[in-house]
C-alpha cells in the first residue's frame, strides 16, 4: 500500500475489434464488464465512456443500499446485491466501504403504514430482515427525530431494515474498473459512441469518435442517455422519460445519524456519510428534461422537509447541491432485455433512482445474459414486453406518470 | 493587543465594547469586529484543528474560503468566524480538538500522515473483513468537523424576502457600484448584493492613489454614497449570494445587523438581468506548511491592519506574485509594521514605483523568489525562501508570512447561472467563454486591476444590463466601450502554483488536508482529471469547497501532465456558493394545507384532524374502537360526513362531451338529465386513475356538466383533460370548483326524515330516487345540488353547496337531525362502511398493476366508442383475457374467531400471490371481512387464502373467498 502506486486501470490501446462493447462507464457498464471477465471468460471487452468513469449517476447518487422493495420480483435481486458488497470488497481488494447502518423509513399515517406492511412482510417472507416500528422505537433509532405532534406530518411509525446502509459510490466505480482492467477489459474514457452497426438483424460494430469497433455484442448501459441512444442508433423506442433528480450534502459533522432516515410523505431522506456529511435528496423535478441544473426551489424544500423531521439540523449548513438524471419507466422498474429483436444488442436502463443499489448484481446477470444469449430467469420480469402487455411491475403502489402531461 | 486607531479606513468602533466567551474567558471585542478579528485581537492564533491530521489552523483569509477559522458558536457548528460579527455574550468553541486548539491530544496524527496517502481508505481496513465494522466507528468519530446535539434547538428569526428587480448586481466593489449606478441612471430598479457589511470592495481598505484623484478608499466612500442616495437602488449588505438559477433567479442569504428585526433573511430575487462583479479572491501559494498559523493571504493581512486596526504580526515576511502584495507590504510598513522581507515570484513586470518605494524603505526585496517552507511550532517562527528554481535559499525569522501566488476570479455566480469557463493564458484565470442571456460580468472577475478600468467595465456592464431590460442606451454603451478600450486591459497573471518543494506538507486543500503529494499519488494511480482527483483525494469537498483548491488543482494537474493538449479543466462550482444554515433556507416554513369550510366545527365537535395530502380531515369523532359508534349510527340512524375534499368541476362548451369521451371509459353521450352517471378514468394501461359521478346541468341541449373526482386526483384532473385534448382544438371550458363548493354526505335510514324537514322540494323516494340529481334550496335560502348515491350503502344524499353556505347547511341539518340523534362520522367509519359494500377507494384497493376489469368495474367501460379514442381503451381490450392478473376479491376469515388480518399483509403459498387491501371487523355482519388483490387463479368462491402477516414467523392465518358486497348485496338499503 505504501509502495509505488500503479494505475488502477491502465491506459489501453483502442482496438478495432472486441468480443463485447459496453456503452457507458458507469456502474452498470463496469459491473457487467467485470462479471463478463470473471464468470464467463469474456475478457476482450471495451467499456466506452464519453466523459470519465463514474461521471453520471454513479457519482451523483446518494449511495443508499437496501433490499426492502415491494415485490417478489425485486426483493431477491436486491438481497443478492446487498450480499455482494463484502464479497466484492474482498475480491477487488478495494474497500467499497459498505456501512451497514440500516434504513429507517418513516410513516406519517395509516395508509403509509399499510403500504409499509406489505414491504415488510414481503421482505420477511424472503428471509430479509425488516420490521415495523412505533414512533418511540423510531426515536430510539434516531434520537434527533422529532416525534412530537409539532411537525405538519407527525411520525406515525416506521419500517426499519437493518441489512441496508450506504456504500462509497466512487469506490465501487474504481474498484470495478480496477477489477475489470486487471482481467483484461479496456476502459476508454473520453470516447463517444456515434452509432451501432447492424447487418441482417445482428450487431456487427460500434462507431466511436475514435474509429469503428467490430463486435458481435453491445450493451447499452448509458444511464440517462440510454433511451435516446437506442432510438438514435437503432430506432428502438423505450418507454423512458428522463427527469432531473437533485441531491445535496451538509458540511461534515461528528456522528449524529446512525441510520438512513427517509420519509415518502416529506419527499426527503437523509443519511450521514462516513465523512460526516449528511447527504439528502429525494424527489425528482416534475418535468422531463436532460439538464443537470439544480433549482432554488428544491434546496429550499429540502431544508424545510429535513428540518421538520430532524429539527436540530437547522443549525447545520448545506455545502453542495448537484443534480443527475433519472431514467424513469412507467412502473419505476428497469428494463433489462436483449438479443431480441436485434441479435447481440442488449439494454440495461430505466433504473431511475435505483441504479446504484442494484448495479453489481445487475452486472452479474447481464453478463450471464450477454455470454449465453439467453435471459436469466431472475431478469425475465424486467423485459420490455411487459409494457406492450400492460403488465406493469408493482414496485410502486401509486400510479406514476413521468411523461409530459405530468 | 494595541490597535491602530484613527485610520480613515477603520470599520470598528473601539469605544463600543462587548464581550465574547472563549475557553472560559471573556474576550473584549469592538463594535464592527468579526468573531475572528476579535479573537485575533486577543492574541488567539490557533482557531481549530484540521480534519485528518489535526494540524493547528489559523486566520488565513477573511472571506471564508476555507474552514480554518470555522468554530462552534452558541451550539451551532462550523460558523465562519471571519464573516460573523462578534455579538455580546457569544460563546465560541474550537472544533475538531481533544483538549484545546493549542494543545490537541490528537495532534500526533500529523506525524502519521505518511500512513494516509491519497485514497488510503480504499486500500486499507477491509482486510481481514471483521476489522471493517470496527474501523467504521473510528472513522466516524474522527471524521466530521463540528458537532451538533440531537436536541439542539435554534433560536432567532429567519425571515424570507422575494423581491423583483430589473437589474441585480452581485458585488458592491467599484465595478458593481458603477454598474448599479449606470443601470439606475437608465431609469431601472436595481438590487445590489454585497457579502461584506459595507460596499467598497478592494478599494475600501486601500490608501493608494486613485488615477482620477484622491485615495482609493475615499473613492469607495464616494461611490457608496452615490449608490445609497440613488432612489432606485436597493442595497443589501451582509448578503452573500448562494446561487443563480434559470432566468436570473438569484438567491442570497443576508445576515441581520444589530438593529434588524431578523437574524437572517433568505433572499430570492427575480431579476431582468444580472451583473456579476464579485471580484477576486487570492490564489494560495503552495509551499511546505503553507497553512501554518501565521501564514495568511495579502488581503487578509492588509485588511486586518486597515479595516480592523490589527497588525498581523511583529515581524512580517511577504511572498507574493502581484503588485497588490507589494502595495500591502509598503502600507503595513507605513503603518508601523516591521516588514522583514518581500519575495516576489515575478522576475519582472512589477510596478517600478512600488519596487522603488520598497528600496527606499530598505525592505529586502527579492525578485524571482518564493517562500518554500514555514517553520515553527505550533505557530510560525521562521520562513525559508528560495529562488523559484530552488537553487539558493535564505531564512527569515517572522511570525507572519503574507503569501499569495495570484488571484482567482469569483466566477461562482456565472457558473451557477450556466456560463462555461475556459482557461485564459494571459490572466491565468478560468474566464467565461459564453455568458447566458442577460448575464454580464464586470471588474476584477475579468482580470482587470486598474481602478479606472474597473469602474468603466462596471458602467459598461450596467448599461448592457439596462439594454437587456429594454432601455435605449446604445450611445452610452458605445462610449463606455471606447473608454474601456483606451484604459488598461486585463493584467498578465502569475502562473506559479507551487514553490520548488516535494509537497509532503504542502496543502492544496486545507479543509481535507490534501497535499501536493496526495495529488501526485492520485495521478499516478490513473486519476488524471481534476474532477476525479477531487473525488479520490477529497480536495475541494470540505466546508470551503473549491475556495482554496479550485484554481490551483487544475493548474497543477495541467502543469504536471506531459501531454500538450491538456488544457487546464476546472472542477465544477456548485451552489450554494456560501454555505447557508438549513434554518435560513427553511425560513418561516409555513404549513400550507387546505381546510374545508367546516373545519372549525368539525374540530370543535371532537374530530381528530389529520393531514391527508393537501387536506386536513377528521378521521374519527368517537373514542370507540374502530369508530364503532359512528358506524352503527349510520347503519341504524343517520350520520353526517364532511366530504368537501372531493374534486368538483364544471365542464361546458360545444365540445365538452368530446373531452369527456376521451378521458372517461363510459359513454358520456348518454347522461340522462336529473340522474347521475358513475364513471371511471383510466391511464394508457387501462389502470384505474379516478372515478366520480357526472351530471348534466341546465337545459337538455346545454353542453354543461358538473362532475366529481376523488380527493387525491382533484389537483391533476384539469391537467389530465387538458393534456389529452391538446391536439384537438376542441371548444370547451373546464373550471375547477373544488374549493368553491363544500360537500355534506347525509347517510342512514333516517336521512330522508332529516332532509324532508328543510328541503324546499319533494324528496320522497319517487320524486328523488336512487342515483337521482336535483337542484333545490334549503330553508328557502341555501342553494343545494343534491345527489342521491350510496357510497356507504345506506339511504344517502350528497349536498354540494357554495363554500360560504357550507357551515349554514351543516348547522341546519344538524338541528333538523337532532331529534333523530344525528351524529358526525369521520373517515375511519366511512372506510369500514364502504368496505362492507365492496366499494373501492383508489390507491387502497387499486394500484399500478390493476386495471378497471381487475377491479370488477368493467361495466364502466363502453367498448363501442372507438371514435372517441378513449384513453386506456386499447389496453383494456388487449388485457381483457390475460391470465395471471391481480383481481379484487372479498374474503372472510376461515376461522370465525380470527381477527381481521392487518392491511397490506401478503397472501402466499410458495410465493406471494396477492395481498390484503382493507380488512375490518364488520359490526353489521358481526365478523371480520376484507378485500384483497389476488392472482386470478385464487378468485373462485371458497378458495382458501393463506395470509402472511409481518412478524408472524411462519404462522399463517387463513381467509376464504366470498362474494361481494358483504353488506346488503341487493342494494335495497340505498334505494329505500
Amino acid at each position: 500500500m505504501f509502495g509505488k502506486s500503479k494505475r488502477l486501470w491502465p491506459r489501453a490501446p483502442m482496438k478495432t475489434a472486441y468480443d463485447a462493447v459496453i456503452i457507458g462507464g458507469g456502474l452498470h457498464g463496469l459491473a457487467t464488464a467485470y462479471f463478463l471477465a470473471r464468470d464467463h471468460g469474456i475478457t476482450d471487452v471495451a467499456v466506452i465512456e464519453k466523459n470519465y468513469i463514474g461521471f453520471g449517476g454513479a457519482g451523483r447518487n446518494t449511495a443508499i443500499v437496501r433490499a426492502n422493495q415491494r415485490t417478489q420480483e425485486n426483493v431477491p435481486l436486491y438481497k443478492e446485491a446487498l450480499d455482494l458488497w463484502p464479497v466484492l470488497t474482498k475480491e477487488l481488494d478495494f474497500n467499497l466501504m459498505f456501512y451497514n447502518c440500516g434504513n429507517l423509513n418513516l410513516a406519517h399515517g395509516e395508509a403509509t403504514l399499510k403500504a409499509m406492511r406489505l414491504n415488510v412482510a414481503t421482505a420477511q417472507f424472503h428471509g430479509v430482515k425488516s420490521q415495523l416500528v412505533d414512533p418511540k422505537e423510531c426515536k430510539e433509532l434516531v434520537p434527533a427525530l422529532d416525534i412530537s405532534d409539532r411537525p405538519r406530518y407527525p411520525v406515525f411509525g416506521g419500517m426499519y431494515h437493518p441489512p441496508g446502509g450506504i456504500v462509497r459510490h466512487d469506490a465501487v466505480v474504481w474498484g470495478l474498473a480496477k477489477g475489470a482492467a486487471k482481467r483484461g477489459v479496456h476502459i476508454h474514457q473520453g470516447t463517444e459512441v456515434a452509432g451501432i452497426g447492424t447487418s441482417q438483424g445482428k450487431v456487427v460494430s460500434v462507431e466511436t469518435d475514435r474509429g469503428k469497433i467490430h463486435t458481435p455484442r453491445v450493451l447499452n448501459a448509458a444511464g440517462g442517455y440510454a433511451a435516446a441512444l437506442s432510438h438514435a442508433f437503432l430506432r428502438q423506442r423505450l418507454p423512458i422519460s428522463v427527469l432531473t433528480i437533485q441531491a445535496m450534502v451538509t458540511q461534515p459533522l461528528k456522528p449524529l445519524l446512525d441510520h438512513v432516515v427517509s420519509s415518502g410523505t416529506y419527499h426527503c431522506y437523509g443519511n450521514q456519510t462516513l465523512k460526516g456529511e449528511i447527504a439528502t435528496g429525494a424527489h425528482m423535478d416534475p418535468w422531463p428534461n436532460y439538464t443537470t441544473d439544480t433549482t432554488a426551489y428544491y434546496i429550499k424544500h429540502q431544508a424545510e422537509a429535513l428540518t421538520e423531521m430532524l429539527p436540530c439540523l437547522k443549525g447545520v449548513k448545506f455545502m453542495r447541491h448537484w443534480a443527475g438524471l433519472a431514467d424513469m419507466t412507467p412502473d419505476m422498474a428497469p428494463i433489462m432485455d436483449g438479443n431480441d429483436p436485434i441479435e447481440g444488442y442488449y439494454v440495461d436502463c430505466g433504473w431511475g433512482y435505483f441504479g446504484f443499489k442494484s448495479s453489481t448484481v445487475t452486472g452479474k446477470y447481464m453478463a450471464q445474459f450477454m455470454a449465453k444469449g439467453e435471459c436469466p430467469d431472475i431478469l425475465k420480469p424486467f423485459q420490455l414486453k411487459r409494457f406492450q402487455e400492460h403488465r406493469l411491475m408493482g414496485e410502486t403502489a401509486a400510479l406514476v406518470n413521468y411523461s409530459p402531461d405530468n | 493587543m494595541n490597535r491602530l486607531t484613527h485610520l480613515p479606513t477603520l470599520r470598528i468602533r473601539p469605544e463600543s465594547r462587548r464581550d465574547i466567551h472563549y475557553r472560559g474567558k471573556a474576550h473584549p471585542a469592538a463594535a464592527g469586529d468579526t468573531i475572528a478579528t476579535a479573537l485575533y485581537a486577543n492574541g488567539v492564533r490557533i482557531f481549530g484543528r484540521s480534519l485528518k491530521y489535526h494540524r493547528p489552523r489559523g486566520l488565513y483569509s477573511l472571506d471564508g474560503e476555507c474552514g480554518n477559522t470555522t468554530m462552534a458558536v452558541d451550539g451551532v457548528p462550523n460558523v465562519r468566524t471571519e464573516t460573523v460579527p462578534a455579538r455580546a455574550g457569544m460563546t465560541v468553541k474550537a472544533q475538531n480538538v481533544v483538549g484545546s486548539a493549542e494543545r490537541d491530544l490528537l495532534g500526533f496524527m500529523d506525524a502519521l500522515s505518511f500512513a494516509m496517502p491519497a485514497g488510503f481508505y480504499y486500500k486499507t481496513m477491509h482486510k481481514p473483513a471483521p476489522v471493517w465494522p470496527l474501523a467504521i466507528n473510528r472513522i466516524r468519530k474522527q471524521a466530521g468537523l463540528g458537532a451538533i446535539a440531537p436536541d439542539f434547538e435554534i433560536t432567532g428569526v429567519f425571515d424570507e424576502l422575494y423581491p423583483r428587480a430589473d437589474v441585480c448586481v452581485v458585488g458592491g466593489g467599484p465595478a458593481g457600484m458603477c454598474a448599479a449606478l449606470a443601470a439606475a441612471e437608465a431609469g431601472l430598479r436595481v438590487i445590489l448584493l454585497e457579502a461584506r457589511p459595507w460596499m467598497g470592495g478592494f478599494f475600501d481598505y486601500r490608501a493608494a492613489a486613485h488615477p482620477g484623484g484622491g485615495l482609493l478608499h475615499e473613492r469607495a466612500r464616494e461611490l457608496a454614497d452615490q449608490v445609497e442616495k440613488a432612489p432606485t437602488i436597493r442595497v443589501f449588505t451582509s448578503a452573500a449570494m448562494t446561487g443563480a438559477y434559470h432566468d436570473n433567479l438569484i438567491t442570497a442569504v443576508q445576515q441581520g445587523g444589530d438593529d434588524d428585526p431578523f437574524d437572517s433573511r433568505y433572499l430570492q430575487i427575480r431579476a431582468g438581468a444580472m451583473v456579476a462583479a464579485t471580484g477576486c479572491i487570492e490564489r494560495p501559494l503552495l509551499f511546505e506548511n503553507n497553512e501554518k498559523p501565521g501564514v495568511m493571504q495579502v488581503g487578509c493581512a492588509h485588511r486586518l491592519a486597515r479595516t480592523w486596526g490589527l497588525m498581523p504580526g511583529e515581524k512580517i515576511a511577504f511572498s507574493v506574485g502581484h503588485d497588490l502584495g507589494l502595495e500591502a507590504a509598503l502600507d503595513l510598513a507605513e503603518l508601523g509594521g516591521r516588514v522583514v522581507c518581500v519575495a516576489d515570484i515575478r522576475e519582472d513586470g512589477q510596478d517600478p514605483a512600488l519596487a522603488a518605494a520598497l528600496a527606499e524603505r530598505r525592505i529586502p526585496y527579492f525578485k524571482g523568489w518564493v517562500a518554500t517552507e514555514a517553520q515553527g511550532r505550533p505557530t510560525l517562527g521562521r520562513a525559508v525562501f528560495s529562488t523559484i528554481t530552488g537553487t539558493v535559499q535564505k531564512e527569515f525569522s517572522c511570525d507572519a508570512l503574507v503569501a499569495s501566488a495570484g488571484f482567482t476570479p469569483v466566477t461562482g455566480p456565472l457558473n451557477t447561472a450556466g456560463a462555461k469557463l475556459a482557461y485564459d493564458n494571459h490572466t491565468g484565470f478560468f474566464l467565461p467563454t459564453d455568458l447566458p442571456p442577460k448575464t454580464h460580468a464586470a471588474g476584477r472577475i475579468m482580470g482587470l486591476q486598474d481602478p479606472l478600468s474597473l469602474e468603466t467595465s462596471g458602467r459598461l456592464a450596467g448599461l448592457r444590463a439596462a439594454a437587456d431590460c429594454g432601455k435605449r442606451v446604445d450611445d452610452a454603451v458605445r462610449d463606455a466601450e471606447a473608454a474601456l478600450a483606451s484604459q488598461p486591459g486585463p493584467e498578465r497573471g502569475c502562473k506559479l502554483v507551487t514553490a520548488p518543494v516535494k509537497g509532503k506538507k504542502t496543502f492544496i486543500c486545507f479543509d481535507e488536508d490534501t497535499t501536493l503529494k496526495n495529488v501526485k499519488q492520485a495521478m499516478a494511480q490513473g486519476f488524471d482529471v481534476p474532477e476525479l482527483i477531487k473525488r479520490f483525494t477529497a480536495a475541494g469537498t470540505g466546508p470551503g469547497q473549491g475556495g482554496i483548491p479550485g484554481h490551483n488543482l487544475p493548474l497543477f494537474v495541467a502543469q504536471t501532465q506531459a501531454s500538450p493538449d491538456k488544457h487546464p479543466r476546472p472542477t465544477t462550482v456548485r451552489a450554494p456558493l456560501v454555505p447557508p444554515l438549513l434554518a435560513e433556507y427553511a425560513g418561516t416554513n409555513h404549513d400550507m394545507s387546505k381546510r374545508t369550510p367546516v373545519h372549525e366545527s368539525q374540530a370543535a365537535a371532537g374530530g381528530k384532524m389529520e393531514r391527508i395530502a393537501v387536506w386536513n380531515r377528521a378521521r374519527v369523532f368517537s373514542k370507540s374502537k374502530g369508530a364503532k359508534a359512528e358506524i352503527e349510527n349510520v347503519r341504524t340512524n343517520v350520520g353526517m360526513l364532511d366530504a368537501s375534499t372531493l374534486g368538483k368541476f364544471r365542464i361546458f362548451g360545444p365540445d365538452a362531451v368530446k373531452a369527456l369521451q376521451r378521458v372517461y371509459a363510459g359513454d358520456m353521450t348518454k347522461i340522462p338529465s336529473k340522474r347521475m352517471k358513475y364513471a371511471a378514468m383510466c391511464n394508457d394501461d387501462g389502470c384505474l386513475l379516478d372515478d366520480g359521478v357526472i351530471v348534466k346541468q341546465g337545459d337538455a341541449g346545454a353542453n354543461d356538466f358538473y362532475f366529481t373526482a376523488s380527493t387525491g386526483r382533484a389537483g391533476q384532473t384539469v391537467e389530465w383533460i387538458r393534456y389529452h385534448a391538446k391536439y384537438e382544438n376542441w371548444d370547451f371550458h373546464l373550471v375547477n370548483l373544488t374549493d368553491a363548493y363544500g360537500v355534506i354526505n347525509l347517510a342512514g335510514p333516517n336521512a330522508r326524515k332529516v332532509l324532508e324537514k328543510v328541503a324546499d322540494a319533494d324528496v320522497s323516494n319517487d320524486a328523488f330516487p336512487f342515483m337521482g340529481y336535483r337542484e333545490f334550496t334549503v330553508n328557502q335560502t341555501i342553494p343545494v345540488r343534491a345527489m342521491r348515491l350510496g357510497f356507504v350503502g345506506e339511504l344517502s344524499y350528497e349536498f354540494h353547496v357554495p363554500s360560504s353556505w357550507m357551515q349554514a347547511l351543516w348547522d341546519v341539518l344538524a338541528e333538523a337531525g337532532a331529534e333523530f340523534g344525528i351524529q358526525n362520522f369521520g373517515l375511519e367509519a366511512q372506510n369500514t362502511l364502504r368496505m362492507e359494500k365492496g366499494h373501492v377507494i383508489i390507491g387502497s384497493e387499486s394500484e399500478q398493476r390493476t386495471n378497471l376489469l381487475d377491479l370488477g368495474l368493467g361495466f364502466l367501460w363502453d367498448r363501442n366508442k372507438p371514435e372517441a379514442k378513449t384513453v386506456g381503451a386499447v389496453a383494456l381490450r388487449q388485457a381483457e383475457h390475460q391470465k395471471g392478473r391481480l383481481k379484487l376479491v372479498g374474503f372472510r376469515m376461515a376461522e370465525p374467531a380470527d381477527r381481521a388480518p392487518k392491511d397490506g399483509s401478503p397472501i402466499v403459498d410458495d410465493r406471494i400471490r396477492g395481498y390484503v387491501c382493507t380488512a375490518r371487523y364488520s359490526h353489521a355482519l358481526d365478523m371480520p371481512v376484507g378485500m384483497a388483490l389476488v392472482e386470478d387463479e385464487l378468485t373462485p368462491e371458497g378458495t382458501r387464502l393463506s395470509i402472511f402477516e409481518d412478524g408472524c414467523e411462519g404462522n399463517l392465518i387463513h381467509g376464504e373467498i366470498v362474494s361481494m358486497p358483504f353488506y346488503d348485496p341487493d342494494g335495497k338499503r340505498m334505494r329505500m
